[in-house]
């Protein structure tokens, strides 16, 4: 299938009615918990896994989707009025975005970063595209070693890149891959770490800890939040309007941000978070008049939001084609499909290509109706951020219980939600990051797997990681990643002691 | 004296649970061999790891400063409280019981006074839980208390 006959293909599928709707049920659900501050895409993603036990895989992956890059672009709302950030990705949006607010031009800077998210994933699908032909080919070539050495990388790269501890992040992703060796151990059938409970036979369940992990953990740490600051914007269609300099200013920072983003978000342990934290700092290097950073440059608004838009675009492109998340959310996505028994792989495109083309082609759509959606109702979502915590978040206790009984319809797993939800709450308290976890259960047996079987073939040794020249590649990154945090700790520690 | 506890006892925590699953792993399940890795080779490998990575986190935070977080106990107690009471409420109570008493439960620490909007808040979600999961979605669960 050439590149124009899988996008029409994809659009053939895309746009039936029942995946439409899907479609616009992620998008504007993603919107909804991306302007909430608290509440992030993880929490939603993991809220609607039940849901898609009953619908295709392929619905499935477009709605959670569609909740992951409509979240980019609600995030922003808050991050713009507020000066909180509606999710991790928007935080940089903070910075020149709300004093463009106090400026009184709330509109413009709502406006900019509707309009850049927009065209951050337009470039973002664009570069999935190419980039997935190509690894999905390159793929071919994988074998057990590369795999698991690529996949090693990427737990590396999530705990070493954008943190001062380390660590901490290793310390998280090896307990996330111990918890996932729990359960039947497939290549020996053996039972482990199960206690002779029956309900952990095929393993902890994955909803539920998603669940405990981020919705009941976020929960709690926002029960007691200071109330709100209120929203006193008045925001109409014309104020949404910039002037003919605005649109100058934002065209480069678009471009560069969108490219930055494709780039990173491709990577293995590199996402959104960092992509929009790089672009501003790119931005603010590169600009003629540095000082207007932090004093409502659009610049600063227009290049974060299209670098993390673009990245959460091109994250699916290792995620399908080679079966490896980059990043938790990914993580996730992945865990959705295995429920379905779905396995992304290099022969995902040929043998299911209504999941990889409908997913494309459903970018598409998804974020045009997000940016023709958007604009006109800006003061309905606005107006949610009036809606007060003490309202919500009891219904959405329920809303997990009844998630998870759907699944299974295990007291059982009801307990499980509560007692990860209070060990979430304790990682998230002592700064332990909850998400390497996830993303460390997720990609445990498919990386001792891979181990395994890389050691077989060898006959046990070990050389054969450098040995083969992919992954050598991937081993010398590593290599690279671990000297990089260790000089960074040394130089710390120096500067502390000076 | 000055410590940075919730790295030292987060630390310390991961390093025990270390332990007991490399333990646990050797005692009960086959190493193997590199070249034929046993059930027991991961988990313990992984155990051992985790040890030493809790040590790293656990030991520099005995001589530094720290901020203490707060841990809202109440909080706590009231949403684990009402995920356990729906969870085993759900058959003796029905979904419009176990709901509406779940949430009464979660609403006990949030900062707003007053009780009349905590019990119109746990009928409408009651009813909105009946209508949706029951009546819309089909799903199979009892809706109103069992009577003895």
């Amino acid at each position: 299938m050439t590149t124009w006959e899988g996008l029409l293909f994809g659009l053939g599928f895309a746009l039936q009615p029942e995946v439409l709707v899907y479609c616009l049920l992620g998008v504007v659900l993603g919107t909804f918990v991306g302007v909430l501050p608290g509440i992030g895409a993880m929490a939603a993603i993991s809220l609607l896994l039940p849901i898609t036990y009953y619908i295709t895989p392929e619905a499935a992956l477009i709605m959670l989707a569609g909740v992951y890059y409509g979240a980019q672009y609600g995030g922003a709302v808050a991050s713009i009025l507020l000066r909180l950030p509606g999710t991790p990705q928007s935080a940089v949006t903070t910075l020149d975005g709300y004093p463009m607010a106090r400026d009184g031009r709330a509109g413009v800077a709502l406006f900019t970063a509707m309009v850049t998210s927009f065209a951050g994933s337009v470039f973002g699908i664009v570069v999935l595209v190419m980039l997935a032909g190509w690894l999905s080919r390159a793929a071919v070539a994988f074998g057990s070693a590369d795999y698991a050495a690529m996949m090693i990388l990427g737990l590396v790269a999530a705990s070493t890149i954008g943190t001062s501890r380390p660590a901490k992040g290793f310390a998280m992703v090896a307990l996330g891959l111990l918890l996932g060796c729990v359960g039947t151990d497939v290549n020996s059938g053996v039972q482990r770490f199960t206690f002779g409970q029956t309900e952990l036979l095929d393993g902890i369940n994955l909803v539920a800890l998603a669940m405990g992990l981020f919705g009941v953990a976020e929960v709690i740490a926002n029960v007691r939040d200071p109330d709100r600051q209120k929203v006193t914007e008045r925001l109409g269609l014309r104020s949404l309007m910039p002037m003919w300099d605005d649109l100058r200013r934002m065209f480069w920072p678009t471009l560069r941000g969108s490219a930055l983003g494709s780039f990173f978000g491709a990577l293995p342990g590199t996402g959104s978070t960092l992509s929009s934290f790089l672009s501003y700092s790119m931005e603010r290097r590169i600009a003629r008049q540095p000082e207007r950073f932090g004093k409502g440059a659009i610049e600063g608004v227009a290049g974060p939001e299209a670098a993390n838009n673009a990245a959460a675009i091109t994250a699916f492109a290792p995620t399908l084609t080679l079966g490896i998340p980059g990043d938790p959310i990914m993580a996730l996505m992945l865990g959705a499909l295995v429920i379905h028994g779905v396995q992304p792989g290099p022969m995902m495109l040929e043998a299911r290509p209504e999941m990889f083309w409908g997913l494309v082609a459903s970018f598409g759509i998804g974020n045009l109706l997000l940016l023709i959606l958007n604009l006109p109702l800006i003061g309905i979502w606005v107006a949610m951020l009036r809606i007060p915590f003490h309202l919500m978040y009891p219904a959405i206790l329920v809303f997990i219980c009844l998630g998870v009984l759907s699944v299974r319809g295990l007291t059982f797993d009801v307990v499980a939600v509560a007692g990860i939800g209070l060990a979430g709450y304790l990682l998230t308290l002592a700064k332990f990051s909850p998400a390497l976890l996830l993303l460390g259960f997720v990609l445990g047996p498919l990386i001792e797997t891979n181990l395994r079987r890389a050691f077989l073939i060898s006959r046990g040794d070990p050389m054969v990681f450098l040995e083969r020249p992919i992954a050598a590649g991937f081993v010398m990154a590593i290599c690279a990643l671990l000297v990089l945090s260790l000089w960074q700790a040394w130089r710390r520690r120096a500067d502390d002691s000076a | 004296m000055q410590r940075d506890w919730p790295d030292l006892l987060g630390g310390l925590t991961m390093a025990a649970i270390g332990a007991a699953a490399a333990g646990w792993a050797l005692a009960h399940y086959d190493l193997g061999t590199l070249r034929q890795m046993g059930p027991g080779f991961f988990p313990t490998l992984l155990g051992v790891t985790l040890v030493g990575l809790g040590l790293i986190v656990a030991l520099p935070a005995l001589r530094r400063a720290g901020a203490a977080p707060k841990l809202e106990l109440g909080v706590v107690l009231a949403v684990l409280g009402a995920i356990l009471i729906f969870g085993f409420g759900l058959r003796p109570l029905g979904l419009a019981g176990a709901t509406a008493l779940s949430v009464l439960v979660a609403t006990i620490p949030a900062l707003k006074p007053g009780w009349r909007w905590r019990i119109a808040l746990s009928v409408a979600v009651s009813v909105m839980t009946v209508v949706v999961f029951s009546f819309g979605l089909q799903m199979t669960l009892p809706v109103w208390p069992r009577l003895p």
